[in-house]
């Protein structure tokens, strides 16, 4: 199996629980089926909602005749956009519309929603809506959609709001929203530095490509599914998400409720990967408000990959010069990112990694936000960098190439570290990148790539990839019951087995055992406040809170029992359960005991309740480097994963199980927008293959077992130096292949996914 | 999915009978793995039936029989998954093992029919390129009774065949293996497993002394129906079995084949594909021939 | 369309259930008879969300298989197990104990499915070699593991399962 390495620079005694491989604590409900997942929930009277999408990618709506379907027996109701109050109207963004009343913007945009206890008839009633349209021309290249005489996506757009972006990325942002000019881009984002042209005339090669990659979808198992209950004064949304906190501040500005009367429940959630903030519970909500019974939608697999919040396309054209000595002189690019119908694509955190992986003196980038009649789109997992990652990192393999240069020995050279500049002038903390780079020179993979690359059609391919994270405050709290267990409760969704981190970081904290301590995600009216799981940030800034609030809690706990002991707090330690006074183990005190002195009627001291809060301002970047091994068949032009390992800093992995699982996981998505992923459009806008047939996910058979080398180079402010982790895994993996098929073959391909027939033209083949 | 009437007939000859009865509106379900998926996301290629006869408790379209003389019959209702673990069909029909162990994945195998994958009538079918290069008879029973058909006349266009309505497919004959004969099925997909052929190619080969004396080569995904690839099997029947061969045989196999282009690839590739497999495919067919 | 009544085992028990035609049998499972482990992630047996061993009545053998594409009434008759029979007086079935050891496990979606593809797998082959596991979980996505703890888990189970 594969092989599994972690690189410390700490000393391995010191800790006991957090750094130790840990099963995660919600795995074994979820291998019996008790889990309960959003569709696992039902409440009395519930309806189910479908909902109609439009038939046309860009098209007026003249009529919405709902009078046959309202009366199909077992109806309750059919809702159009003039059911609803007027919330938001022209909204910029996607997140502030429910149907619109006049125009649709994208093939299968929701116009109407038929509601009835059983949702066959729901499903039944909805063909017969009818639905007059005159359709309009739809834009569907962005590089067409640019052009000064491309016909309009829709009408211009006003204060667009980016807090959901905000969310999984912290760039300095100098980006200019482009409201004021009537056009199809929505922002640009331009970075400057030095002297391009200079930079270009000292370099030995330059050399300019254009790099495309496709629109893919995060493909959770589980797609989007909402339920929503309004009792005339409070409304509670179980939903899949991993952002209830934002979504209760949306829906009570959208829906004029105040934010104390709205409890959003993140339900078990089965994946999200950056594509389950915001998107069906606006719509929800409204509709058990106006019915006042709880109502559920669920997508349809299909209906999730026409109408979610896929990742964008992305068009890049990069020029990159270089001395023979492998110093990068100057870069140049210029990247188009197609957000569809609505603003929302992460360009600054793509013209951030395109340019920020290495030192470069000169630096000339504009980044385009560009709007199609296409859905809009969302985050996947560091979203905007896989596509940048595609083009730089295949530019250092091709320049390393024609100098006759290393590609590992090129990196190391320029790779960027504490204190060099990123794009936009924001020097980098303490980072990891060169020690990923020597842990992939340790991999398996890579120590038998001259081997590999002897034998024909097989080839090795390295990348490197980064991202910075996001910030947001978060906060815990942490409660000593009368039998010394412990209950920590958390506002952060657990998307990644963080909870069972949690439980790792208070285990230490006390000494205690990992089955005395419960971790509870607690809901928007329950939980102290955390931030969106999203980001790769919810251990590094919900950890910090946790740490915090266990710290709190134990020193309660130390002060009261330093009164019984006749010793000062500074004297005593909790070990296996107890308070004891250091060096004097007879002299303790039990966590039972001062769980009932502070819990039990007449208790003399006051409840154990530990409180942790913190705002997070550093960010702690995550670089990984990784090493495909592939086979290609120069016959049929399959390519063939044989092998593949990666490298990334996690700062200290308080769960290398779980860290483990993130990298792998991340890496097997990169893998798949390598090699197979691609949503299809056709010229008039209509998605052509939106199944899980003809979206091909990697499956078991596609993908080798992937090697792990966990790198720790401590952050400054994370739990025990934790730092992001999530999300950077994903970021290589085009870049990562195109270069390992370079090398196996001799031939570039430059658009992603590097299918078959793609491999084939770039060969020359047909 | 819309509501459906549902009918389990036990025999052939009622579920003939129940189909008539209830005319057009009635379709046939065997192990409902293409059927209701396509009924599921309103994409069905059919009109959407009133009524669904299931044809799963049949036992007469059951089962796998050989004999050395009167050959392979299977019943239309076997599932995939017995088809492609049969030893006998490992052994004596390689090709149809390998189409049928190639359709989906576990879960499709065990619940797809051999009869569905050639009713359905998709070009990419993968039992059909081997079903065709074995010169396989389609058994068909209607109201007058039963009539044999060979399989190649059963394809008439995507998703179209030759069974009326109120027919039914009940079983396959395959003539008993010849001597000296390998036969093998490879097919291109993006992923290896969980996927659509983009071309498939059967090639069913007799090899004496050196020289291929008998030769049936078959294509899927390639053109309407899949098809026998006639002109490459001509350049190989009489030539003695060696690359020179070979490289006709899968020009004249890419020369013969008309795909279109779709989601799953272009015409050029498809084309492509043919020829390079072909290569491939007879050249395995032959040396299994003389294994 | 009338309700027929079907008659099934789940899980040992027997259950005697009222359909429509058009209800898949993983409808029936989830809705009419209130089990939350078979999930439904594409409806079109392209994930394996839902994937159930089933024996009918003319089966030697149960069989996996995506509960999405099965129709209610064809299930008449049949024996099922859902993720949730796996486990026996409260013990875990040694692919599940090992999915939690290895890691298998994250969001957790495709585990019920999964877990029942390995099961099966396990039932036919007790010794799968690492390209017997790909096949036979092939059928079940997972988005979240890239697969590596997955193998690892069947093969922690295989060995411990051979041992005892």
């Amino acid at each position: 199996m594969a092989q599994e390495t972690t690189t410390r620079e700490r000393d391995e005694t010191t800790h006991r629980f957090v750094g130790q491989p840990t099963p995660r604590s919600d795995a074994s409900a979820k291998v019996t089926g008790r889990a309960l997942y959003t569709d696992d929930i039902k409440l009395p009277r519930m309806l189910h909602a479908k909902v109609l999408g439009s038939a046309y990618a860009h098209a007026r709506i003249r009529s919405v005749d709902t009078v046959k379907a309202r009366q199909f027996p077992g109806v309750e109701a059919v809702v159009t956009s003039a059911d609803l109050p007027a919330h938001k109207k022209n909204p910029s963004n996607r997140r502030g519309i429910i149907f619109p009343d006049d125009e649709a913007l994208f093939f299968g945009q929701p116009l109407a929603a038929v509601l009835a206890a059983d949702p066959h008839v729901a499903a039944e009633a909805l063909a017969l809506i009818d639905v007059e349209y005159e359709p309009l021309a739809p834009v569907v290249d962005p590089v067409e959609a640019m052009k000064p005489d491309a016909p309009l996506v829709r009408a211009p757009l006003h204060d667009i709001d980016r807090s959901e972006e905000q969310g999984h990325v912290a760039v300095d942002l100098e980006s200019g929203n482009k409201e004021d000019r009537p056009g199809n881009v929505a922002s640009e984002t331009p970075f400057k530095r030095g002297d391009v042209e200079a930079g270009f005339a000292e370099a030995d090669v330059v050399i300019e490509h254009t790099w495309r990659s496709a629109m893919v979808h995060q493909s959770y198992i589980e797609p989007h599914s909402t339920i929503a209950d309004f009792d005339g004064s409070e409304l509670t949304v179980w939903t899949s998400t991993q952002a209830p906190f934002y979504i209760r501040d949306e829906l009570a500005q959208t829906l004029g409720l105040p934010e104390n009367r709205i409890r959003v429940i993140a339900a078990e959630m089965g994946g999200g990967f950056g594509g389950k903030i915001y998107l069906t519970e606006l719509m929800v909500s409204a509709l058990a408000m106006l019915v006042r019974r709880p109502v559920k939608y669920v997508m349809s697999r299909h209906e999730d990959m026409l109408a979610a919040t896929p990742a964008p396309s992305a068009h890049i054209t990069l020029k990159t010069g270089m001395r023979r000595d492998g110093t990068l002189t100057a870069l140049q690019s210029r990247l188009i990112y197609d957000t569809g119908a609505f603003p929302g694509a992460a360009v600054p955190a793509g013209a951030t990694a395109i340019g920020g992986y290495y030192k470069c003196p000169n630096l000339d980038i504009i980044g385009y936000e560009v709007m199609t009649n296409k859905v809009s789109v969302g985050a996947l997992r560091a979203p905007a960098a896989h596509n940048a990652t595609y083009a730089i990192e295949c530019h250092m393999d091709m320049m390393a190439a024609e100098l006759g240069l290393d590609p590992l020995e090129v990196r190391l050279k320029n790779a960027v570290e504490e204190g060099d500049p990123m794009p936009s002038g924001q020097a980098y903390p303490r980072i990891g990148l060169r020690e990923c780079l020597r842990a992939i020179s340790e991999s398996s993979v890579w120590k038998r790539r001259s081997a590999t690359k002897a034998a024909p059609n097989r080839g090795v391919g390295l990348a490197v990839g980064g991202w910075l994270g996001g910030l947001q405050p978060a906060s815990a709290v942490c409660c000593l019951n009368s039998d010394g267990t412990l209950n920590v409760t958390v506002g952060a969704a657990d998307i990644t087995g963080v909870n069972t981190s949690f439980q790792q970081i208070t285990a230490e904290v006390f000494g205690l055992p990992l089955d005395r301590i419960t971790v509870t995600y607690g809901d928007t009216k329950t939980a102290p406040y955390a931030g969106m799981s999203a980001g790769s940030k919810t251990t590094y800034t919900v950890g910090r809170a946790v740490k915090l609030a266990a710290e709190d809690a134990r020193l309660q706990m130390l002060e009261i029992a330093a009164q019984r002991l006749e010793a000062t707090p500074e004297e005593l330690e909790t070990v296996d359960g107890e308070v004891r006074v250091k060096g004097s183990p007879d002299r303790a005190i039990t966590f039972a005991r001062l769980g009932r002195w502070t819990t039990n009627f007449g208790a003399r001291y006051p409840a154990v309740v530990g409180r942790g809060a913190i705002s997070a301002t550093k960010a702690a970047p995550g670089f990984t480097a990784q090493a495909a091994e592939v086979e290609v068949d120069s016959d049929t032009g399959e390519v063939t994963l044989t092998g593949f390992a990666i490298a990334q800093d996690a700062g200290f992995a308080i769960n290398p199980l779980s860290v483990e699982g993130q990298m792998q996981g991340g890496a097997s998505q990169g893998l798949g927008l390598a090699l197979w992923e691609e949503m299809l459009y056709d010229a008039e806008g209509r998605l052509l293959n939106g199944n899980l047939l003809d979206y091909r996910l990697p499956t078991a058979r596609d993908l080798p077992p992937i090697e792990t080398h966990i790198v720790e180079v401590p952050s400054e402010e994370g739990p025990y130096g934790a730092r992001i982790v999530g999300e950077p895994s994903i970021v290589p993996g085009i870049a990562a292949i195109s270069n390992a098929v370079a090398d196996a073959t001799g031939t570039r391909v430059t658009d992603a996914p590097i299918t078959p027939e793609r491999v084939l033209r770039a060969m020359g083949k047909i | 999915m819309r509501p459906f009437g549902y009918y389990a007939p036990r025999t052939l000859e009622e579920a003939v009978a129940l189909l008539r009865e209830l005319g057009e509106v009635a379709r046939p379900v065997a192990g409902g793995t293409d059927l209701v998926a396509q009924m599921k996301e309103g994409r069905a290629k059919f009109r959407y039936p009133d009524m669904l006869v299931s044809l799963a408790g049949i036992s007469e379209m059951q089962g796998i029989d050989f004999g050395e003389s009167a050959g392979l019959r299977i019943g239309a209702g076997t599932r995939l998954a017995d088809v492609a673990g049969s030893p006998v069909i490992r052994d004596r029909y390689r090709a149809l093992a390998d189409g049928a162990g190639l359709i989906g994945s576990v879960q499709t195998m065990n619940m797809g029919t051999i009869g569905g994958n050639i009713c359905n009538a998709a070009p990419s079918a993968d039992t059909a390129p081997a079903l065709l290069a074995y010169e396989a008879e389609a058994v068909i029973v209607g109201r007058d009774g039963r009539r044999s058909v060979p399989i190649e006349e059963i394809f008439k266009g995507p998703g179209v065949t030759a069974l009326e309505h109120g027919e039914l497919l009940a079983e396959l004959r395959l003539p008993a293996p010849v001597p000296n004969t390998g036969s093998v099925y490879r097919r291109h997909t993006p992923r290896k497993q969980m996927d659509i052929a983009v071309a498939g190619v059967a090639a069913v080969i007799t090899v004496e002394s050196g020289v291929i004396t008998r030769a049936r080569l078959a294509l899927g995904a390639v053109g309407p129906t899949p098809f026998r690839a006639r002109q490459a099997e001509a350049t190989l029947e009489g030539s003695r079995a060696n690359d020179d061969a070979f490289t006709r045989a899968a020009a004249a196999a890419a020369n013969e084949c008309s795909p279109i282009s779709d989601v799953r690839g272009s015409a050029e590739f498809r084309q492509h594909l043919v020829r390079v497999m072909t290569e491939t495919v007879v050249r395995e067919a032959v040396l299994a021939a003389g294994a | 369309m009338p309700k027929q009544i079907i008659n099934v085992r789940i899980n040992g028990e027997a259950h005697e259930v009222a359909v429509e035609p058009n209800w898949t049998l993983l409808e029936t499972i989830r809705e009419a008879l209130g089990f939350t482990g078979p999930k439904e992630g594409c409806g079109t047996g392209d994930c394996g969300a839902c994937s159930i061993i089933l024996r009918g009545p003319q089966d030697e053998r149960g069989r996996l298989l995506t509960s999405c594409l099965m129709l209610a009434p064809q299930a008449d008759g049949a024996e099922i197990t859902t993720i949730e029979g796996l486990a026996a007086d409260g013990t875990l079935h040694p692919v599940q104990q090992a999915f939690i050891d290895a890691g298998g496990v994250q969001c957790g979606f495709c585990t019920p499915g999964m877990v029942m593809a390995a099961t099966a797998l396990l039932d036919s082959n007790p010794n799968p070699s690492l390209e017997e596991i790909q096949r036979g979980l092939a059928g079940n996505l997972c988005r979240c593991t890239g697969y590596t703890k997955i193998f690892a888990a069947v093969e922690m189970a295989a060995q411990r399962m051979r041992s005892s």
